[in-house]
């Protein structure tokens, strides 16, 4: 069977895989961009708050923007996109590593020199009673709905989570018109920003440190929830148990990397608690341990989509240079200045964590078996 | 609704998981094939981590030293309907 | 304090967001008619129309609805013109097309 060969196939087009294949093609190289949603953009596109960070990071700039820039970018450097096509195998071959992904219903196959995954996260899911009840959802998808979708999928919400992803979607379903009863964290103190907990409060929504959800309670869906306060043990304090009334229930604990592709291709993986849990081992190119595979975003490590961008960027550089596109000294300068933006990304007490999990996925890529 | 559902898809409790674990279960092949607990129809996206972390702390090793369940393709749910087309 | 501004499910007045384009297509959910937009998440119309159980579970018989809102967990599938399973939250409307609330794995249509 021949197969139609391409230099870079990058799979996934969320903010990574777009900024990647945005650098092969400015190489002068040929990328085709796969993604399983009838919408390119990723998660950026329910991201409707204004980026951190300095001007040269599109501060101030709105996700869905970014989004768009992205795509007009790649729209006019001719990067093929297939839309509506999941990849769901990848193999190792004497060729190259073959793709293979559902298209208008058939299953197709394309061999790449190179192959970046951006495939993104998920959201971690928690079990407590009634968890499975209608209403209780990720927060991410109460944010597609929202922001997306533009639908409200319920009216009166308890949050559970306080780190960024919990406080930027209260405050954005407060904005499309639903009510948020209250914000609990586990933990004795605010996870996310400042900014954002702040915007919270002062619309008048009760943040509630050291407390958790005991059950959700409903017939056939969600009619309320039952919390309690922990002590510094996250133990549960009797006596402290209160019922909330609320349609719906958003979860924001974090994220897990997407790496199934990964584990398919037999890549080396590290576990990262700080970054979402197991990482495909890679290098300061964003190479993994598989010859010619490359990781960006979320799935080298949860972060956020203005990292994902220069991490996106950086392999579509890496991979561009491995092509033979750029030589070492005209790869070297442009690597550089991404490493910078991204030191830069990297800094205050969230970035810092980040910082140097990222620092010891190096280590750990050093000492890896090459 | 008691029950704590940690596989949504096969409706898999925490306690049969921790059943299973008592029963000898070490590994997350093992926990799938004994209880189901991952091989629905989203294949384990959603609970897997919560699958790790239980056997993590019941059988007190470090959640790093736990290898996710064998990945096999296909990686996403494939309608039935592709699989006919194809045979067509 | 918060006033809830949202007079159906259905965001309409948004600081931020562009106004939005109206119902221009009709689904039918267990035979009932409601308004959708065509392209839009079968779960979106849904949602709109005040419905929030997809389905009930094989084993137990329990209602689900949405979940991961982005085509991952399969909380949200239903029977879409005859075939089962099928992603609501990912899978977009089309004028006309049947929706109906599945039961465990549920069935093929002949
Ligand atoms: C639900 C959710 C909400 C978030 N909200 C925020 C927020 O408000 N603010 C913020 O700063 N960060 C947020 N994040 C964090 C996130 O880190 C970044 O915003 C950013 O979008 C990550 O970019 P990415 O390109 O790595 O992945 P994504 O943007 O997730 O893009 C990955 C793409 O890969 C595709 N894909 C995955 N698997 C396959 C496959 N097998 N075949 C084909 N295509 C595939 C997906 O369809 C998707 O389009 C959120 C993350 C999630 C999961
Ligand atoms: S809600 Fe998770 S797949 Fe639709």
């Amino acid at each position: 069977m021949s197969m139609r060969k391409v230099q870079a196939i990058v799979i996934g087009a969320g903010p990574a895989g777009l900024a990647a294949c945005i650098e092969i093609a400015k190489a002068g190289g040929k990328a085709v961009l796969i993604d399983e949603n009838a919408k390119p953009g990723g998660q950026l596109f329910k991201q409707i708050h204004k980026f951190f960070g300095s001007r040269e990071h599109r501060a101030g700039v709105r996700g869905y923007d970014i989004g768009n820039q992205l795509l007009q970018e790649t729209e006019d450097l001719g990067v093929e996109v297939f839309l509506d096509s999941p990849v769901y195998g990848l193999f190792r071959d004497p060729r190259g590593i073959m793709v293979s992904y559902m298209q208008d219903g058939r299953e197709r196959a394309l061999l790449g020199e190179t192959v970046i995954l951006a495939t993104g996260a998920a959201e971690n899911a928690l079990t407590f009673p009634g968890s499975t009840l209608p209403g209780v959802m990720g927060a991410g998808c109460a944010q597609t709905m929202i922001n997306v979708n533009r639908v409200l999928p319920g009216k009166k919400v308890i949050m559970v989570g306080s780190g960024n992803v919990g406080l930027i979607v209260s405050y954005q379903l407060m904005q499309a018109g639903a009510e948020v009863a209250a914000l609990i964290e586990a933990a004795p103190s605010i996870g996310g920003y400042g900014v954002h907990a702040g915007k919270i409060r002062r619309a008048g929504v009760p943040i509630l440190v050291g407390h958790t959800i005991k059950r959700a309670m409903g017939r056939d869906q969600v009619e309320s929830v039952e919390i309690i306060a922990l002590d510094e043990k996250f133990q549960e304090i009797p006596g402290t148990e209160q019922i909330l009334s609320c349609d719906t229930v958003c979860i924001a604990i974090g994220l897990t990397p997407l790496t199934e592709l990964a584990w398919l291709a037999g890549c080396q993986f590290t576990f990262i608690p700080s970054l979402g849990g197991h990482i495909p081992i890679h290098d300061e190119n964003m190479a993994t341990t598989v010859s010619g595979l490359y990781v960006a975003g979320d799935i080298a490590g949860a972060e956020e989509a203005s990292t994902a961008m220069e991490e996106g960027r950086l392999a579509g550089i890496a991979a561009a240079e491995a092509l033979g596109l750029y030589d070492e000294a005209a790869a070297a300068p442009l690597k550089a200045s991404v490493w910078a933006r991204m030191d830069a990304l990297r800094t205050g007490p969230f970035g810092q964590k980040r910082h140097e999990a990222k620092a010891l996925m190096l280590e750990t890529a050093k000492g890896g078996t090459k | 609704m008691d029950e704590l559902f940690i596989c949504r898809c096969e409706e898999v409790t925490r306690r049969e998981l921790e059943q299973a674990i008592e029963d000898g279960a070490i590994t997350m092949n093992e926990l799938k094939r004994w209880t189901r607990a991952g091989m629905g129809l989203c294949q384990g996206k959603t609970c897997a981590k919560q699958v790790m972390a239980l056997l993590a702390q019941k059988t007190a090793q470090s959640p790093a030293a736990i290898k996710p369940a064998t990945t096999r393709n296909p990686v996403r749910p494939m309608q039935i309907s592709y699989m006919t087309k194809e045979a067509e | 304090m918060q006033e809830n501004k949202a007079k159906n499910h259905r965001v309409i007045k948004h600081p931020i967001l562009p106004a939005e384009a109206p119902c221009d297509v009709s689904i039918f959910v267990d035979g009932q008619e409601i308004p959708a937009k065509a392209g839009e998440p079968i779960a979106a119309a849904l949602l709109t129309a005040g419905i929030r159980i997809f389905r009930q579970t094989a084993k137990k018989g329990y209602p689900r609805g949405i979940f991961c809102g982005i085509g991952r967990c399969t909380d949200c599938v239903m029977t879409v013109d005859g075939q089962p399973n099928v992603r609501t939250c990912v899978t977009p409307v089309r004028a006309g097309m049947k929706v109906e609330t599945q039961i465990g794995l549920g069935r093929w249509a002949e």
